[in-house]
């Protein structure tokens, strides 16, 4: 009897013991990753999943075709070449179930750090979870200014935000009374100077119409209407028609892809004319939204990445082709500044040459990564660390491309920043 | 003070023809309330099945897309008559509790099985004899072929079913259901067949609204739930079963949804700016909706609580 | 005195459910200290909160028989009370507790004289206006923050007692598992109390009711009145467990649906019926959601299995999962 009691004690040790032995040289660097797989924004989701992906791929495998530091190494140099593993959680654009899957990645997955998640509201609460736990967490896609405005030591963001995609639209509109936008003679002020913009209701729209509103004050012009409105609404004559009331010269968008595709066909059925079409990136930005063809032409959104950018990239092309071979279309600004965001997580670690937060918290902090390593058109990426932005990327910066027809196929071409052009830019707007 | 008046013309037009869209949205609700005392949750989930229907059969068919409103009709009659049976005949028998409850998961479950049929990405139909066409009558008067389309289909379906609960023996028949239906069993009317007669014309017309809806609107898997809580303002507040009622309300939840631009227009006028009432306008319809049931308990036309 | 003899009398219930009931207490109790991951812990505080909100929704849906679907009103009126007074003036949870439930009843009153006097489903459809309209406002209001919400700052020091902040999930739990307790023992007060016997005689027959001398119209709003602090009490405690509150999140139509389809699940009008259902829906969601909504090309069928289930429960007896209980025992005996 006592034998057995022994045995079974001893049974009982190895079994505790065997994993943390296990671990003990890191083979595997657990990331948590958050974003919306299922529910009404899945497409963006498969985009953000495959984005990660294959970043965990070139950093976990030697690909001397790839000009990058991180495809150079087999794994975590730094680390003993740990590899990179994934775990994908889906929080349906739910901010209370992200808080949930946070802890559960943190808690039972003990995972190193957390990568997400697209929505700004869930960012919000796992980025608050995170926080209380101190576990690190990038964020690539979540525009919403406020999130580095809360001064928190564990949260840092690649992507530029609202503000910075806002003051674009502000800086183009500038430039092109100015005429340096490629292709377009100066256009006189007064044409431009009014606005109207309408965006969609809740938190992210919300905010992109306080930032038009501010900047539009700021650079002089003349916002006429702006206008919210209930998301997945069944009517939107009623705001076009307010819209057409000012003839404003630019109309501005905020809006989700159901609400893009009713805007284009109600402004489209009033025959709306503005000399200026633009979106804020999201439902402007999409493959259903590309599907409407021709009708599109000429109207502007803002991005991060362009398949055009390539003709200026190299890097790009190549990642780029290799995720078109891989899943039959090219990168989009969601599935870059997710390859994006886990690349950068791998510098950090790299850098960090641990996986204990304190030591990865300094070495994000610090990082430096140069622009050509990335595939998004930045100058870098670099984190503040003081001032009243905490964790922002200062070295990013945004697109605005056009639709434009080319061999019978619409396609995004870039008109700012204004050195950066692939095409000359198609003024006034020809109207539906 | 010119361009108000324009302002107030148009409004009143897309006012007009969205009240319209509205009401035949609705018109299904309130024939299949008046019939049986139940309300529908998943409503606006026949509306997208329709609305699918014609999305999915007129490519396959190689035929416009309005000329598959038959199909769609048929589909909606179809699901509307199964719904009944499998599910319906049941929660009849219990409290109001239990039929909300049950059109809850009738709701949860199209939809979601939209999902994942149909994935989650809105689309949309790129051509058609309807697609994109719209008149200019007056200045700046804008019409547009869908929701024409849809108005004239509106008026047509009420006064159908308008003749047919009025004026045929069918009619007399469902309307007794309605008003007694121990009594209507007693006189040798079946209940049952009614019922289920009543859940196929509901399901049919909200189906062929879906099918012509489609020509205009973006469809994917939630598509249903404003439009839903839209007729469900329509119906109560026209009073439930009441078919003119819904006309009538459909129509007022219509003008009231487009009185944004007017107030616009007004504020120009004084050269006030800043003041945007957009985001109040379904707010205002359920405000008004409330204000008008406080006064009237029993809706503008309804005869029972 | 008697009222609280009331509430602690849970005699007239079978010992059977007494001693099943005793048993789920216990586990209550001991959960956090046994094995169990974290999204099994924030999953059982989902349970507690939902038993909660659907407590105060079964006092006047089920004993009362009037169908609320705008309960979610008053979670946002909770849960925006607390985090804008810790926001603005750092008052502590403790306080703003009792002053966002005295808000939500003040605005019960507001809106339940004219609510009650209607009825049946144009009752129901009018509680979603006015829920509805609430929302709209919120999302506007600039002193709220609008619909971009409002952060709640992490003041810091774990665990922080006063501000209900922590960093480990338990302590959330056990102060819920408390609010649970005194809601449970509310309710079964409730059950005997003048006001609960009047219920019942409305929801049986208004007219008999008020041919006895019941005051109608008075009595629904009063239950109206309570059930509302219950859902705002767990409104307030949302806002410091979640960090972050928006309009859409907090005062949904989804969540004004799922307070009801919870209880009405468990079954309207028992005193377990509420837990019942919270107890197989949230574990159901949650978990469905993690097997098979991650799975790709199953988007959408973990939800339409919950569907099928709930239409299943309603066609098959309509007073729920309890009254299937009810109807097992009764063929028994």
């Amino acid at each position: 009897m006592r034998k057995i009691a022994i045995l079974a004690a001893i049974a009982i040790m190895v079994a505790l013991l065997a994993p943390a032995l296990a671990v003990a040289g890191p083979k595997e660097i657990k990331i948590g990753v958050i974003y919306p797989l299922t529910g009404s924004v899945a497409a963006a989701g498969r985009e953000l999943r495959n984005g990660a992906e294959l970043a965990a791929e070139i950093a976990n495998n030697v690909m001397p075709k790839i000009d990058m530091t991180m495809a150079k190494n087999a794994g975590i140099k730094s680390l003993g070449g740990a590899k990179i593993v994934l775990i994908f959680k889906d929080h349906q654009g739910n901010p209370q179930l992200g808080a949930d899957l946070a802890k559960k990645l943190i808690k039972d997955d003990k995972v190193v750090g957390i990568l997400g998640c697209y929505h700004s509201s869930v960012t919000k609460t796992v980025s608050a979870v995170c926080e209380r736990y101190g576990v690190p967490m990038i964020n690539g896609s979540s525009t919403s200014p406020t999130l580095t405005k809360r001064g928190f030591k564990w949260f840092w963001r690649t992507t530029p935000h609202d503000k910075w995609f806002t003051k674009d639209l502000f800086e183009f509109l500038v430039g092109l009374s100015k005429g340096k936008v490629k292709g377009v003679k100066a256009v006189p002020m007064a044409e431009l100077k009014t606005l109207a913009s309408a965006c969609e209701k809740t938190e992210w729209g919300s905010n992109v119409s306080l930032e038009i509103a501010n900047f539009a004050k700021e650079y002089g012009f003349d916002l006429k209407a702006n206008i919210l409105y209930a998301a997945k609404s069944p009517d939107l004559s009623s705001e076009v028609q307010s819209m057409i009331a000012t003839k404003p010269g630019a109309m501005l968008f905020a809006s989700y892809t159901s609400d893009a595709l009713l805007m284009i066909k109600t402004l489209k059925s009033m025959k709306a004319k503005p000399k200026v079409i633009w979106g804020q990136d999201a439902g402007f930005d999409k493959p259903e939204f590309r599907a409407l063809g021709g009708e599109i032409e000429g109207i502007l959104t803002r991005s991060v990445f362009l398949p055009s950018v390539v003709k200026m990239k190299p890097l790009a092309g190549e990642v780029n082709s290799m995720y078109a071979k891989k899943h039959g279309h090219d990168m989009d600004g969601a599935s870059a500044r997710s390859f994006t965001g886990l690349q950068t997580w791998v510098y950090v670690l790299e850098k960090a040459g641990s996986t204990e937060p304190k030591a990865i918290q300094q070495a994000a902090n610090t990082i430096s990564i140069p622009g050509k390593q990335l595939v998004v058109p930045w100058v870098g990426i670099k984190f503040s660390t003081k001032g009243d932005e905490i964790g922002q990327n200062v070295l990013g910066n945004g697109l605005i491309g056009q639709y434009q027809m080319k061999d019978g196929k619409i396609g995004l071409q870039v008109v700012f920043p204004f050195d950066m052009a692939t095409a000359p830019m198609i003024f006034p707007f020809k109207g539906f | 003070m010119e361009d108000l008046a324009i302002q107030a013309t148009k409004s009143l037009v897309s006012g007009l023809l969205m009240g319209l869209v509205f009401a035949l949205v609705a018109l299904g609700l309130t024939v299949i309330f008046g019939v049986m005392d139940i309300v529908n949750f998943a409503h606006g989930e026949f509306l997208m099945v329709g609305m699918y229907t014609t999305l999915l059969t007129s490519p396959l068919l190689g035929i416009d897309p309005v000329l598959t409103l038959p199909i769609a009709g048929l589909v909606g009659a179809l699901l509307g008559v199964m719904c009944y049976f499998g599910l319906i005949r049941f929660l009849i028998k219990g409290p109001m509790i239990a039929q909300l409850f049950g059109t809850f998961g009738l709701m949860i479950f199209l939809r979601n099985l939209a999902l994942l049929f149909m994935g989650s990405e809105p689309r949309v139909i790129h051509q058609g004899w309807l697609v994109g066409k719209s008149f200019i009558v007056g200045p700046g008067v804008v019409l547009e072929s869908t929701k024409l389309a849809v108005a004239v289909l509106s008026l047509v379906s009420f006064a159908v079913v308008w003749w047919l609960i009025n004026r045929t023996k069918v009619g007399r028949a469902l309307t007794a259901t309605s008003l007694d239906a121990e009594g209507a069993r007693y006189m040798g009317i079946s209940t049952e067949k009614m019922n289920a007669l009543a859940w196929a014309v509901g399901g049919a017309s909200v189906g062929i609204a879906g099918g012509l809806l489609v020509n205009f609107w973006p469809v994917e898997p939630g598509v249903g739930l404003l439009f839903t809580m839209i007729a469900f303002a329509t119906v109560a507040l026209g009073g439930f079963g009441s078919v003119r009622g819904a006309l009538v309300a459909g129509i007022l939840i219509g003008i009231i949804v487009n009185i944004p631009p007017v107030w616009d227009s007004m504020m120009r006028l004084v050269d006030v700016t800043g003041l945007d009432i957009h985001s109040f306008k379904y707010t205002m319809v359920y405000a008004i909706y409330f204000l008008i049931m406080v006064l009237r308990p029993q809706g503008l036309f309804g005869w029972k609580q | 005195m008697e009222a609280i003899k009331n509430a602690f009398n849970f005699s007239d219930l079978p010992k059977t459910e007494l001693a099943l009931a005793s048993a789920v207490l216990v586990f209550l109790l001991g959960f956090p200290a046994m094995p169990h991951s974290s999204f099994g812990m924030a999953t059982m505080i989902q349970f507690l909160a939902f038993s909660l909100y659907g407590m105060g929704w079964n006092l006047i849906g089920g004993y009362g028989g009037q169908v609320d679907l705008g309960k979610a009103q008053y979670v946002g009126i909770g849960a925006y009370t607390t985090a804008v007074m810790m926001i603005r003036w750092n008052v502590p949870f403790w306080f703003s507790l009792p002053l966002g439930m005295a808000f939500a009843v003040g605005w019960s009153f507001i809106i339940g004289y004219p609510l009650f006097r209607l009825k049946g489903h144009y009752f129901a459809i009018a509680t979603i206006a006015t829920s509805l309209v609430l929302k709209d406002l919120f999302e506007v209001w600039n002193f709220v923050g609008g619909a971009r919400g409002l952060e709640l700052p992490i003041k810091g020091d774990f665990p922080n007692w006063l501000y209900l902040q922590f960093r480990e999930d338990y302590y959330y739990y056990y102060i819920l598992l408390g609010m649970f307790l005194i809601g449970l023992i509310y309710v079964n007060g409730f059950r005997h109390s003048r006001l609960g016997y009047q219920l019942r005689a409305i929801k049986d027959n208004e007219s008999v009711a008020r041919s006895l001398g019941i005051d109608v119209h008075w009595s629904k709003i009063k239950a109206y009145a309570t059930a509302t602090a219950f859902v705002a009490a767990v409104g307030s405690f949302h806002a410091c467990y979640n960090y972050n509150i928006e309009p859409e999140d907090v005062m949904s139509l989804d969540l004004s649906v799922l307070i009801a389809m919870m209880a009405m699940l468990g079954g309207a009008g028992s005193i377990w019926g509420p837990i019942i259902g919270a107890a197989i829906l949230v574990p159901m969601k949650n978990y469905l959601g993690s097997w098979l909504g991650g799975q790709a090309g199953f988007a959408g069928m973990d939800l339409a299995l919950y569907g099928l289930i709930i239409m299943v429960i309603a066609a098959a007896q309509p007073r729920g999962v309890y009254g299937i209980v009810e109807a097992v025992r009764a063929r028994r005996r």
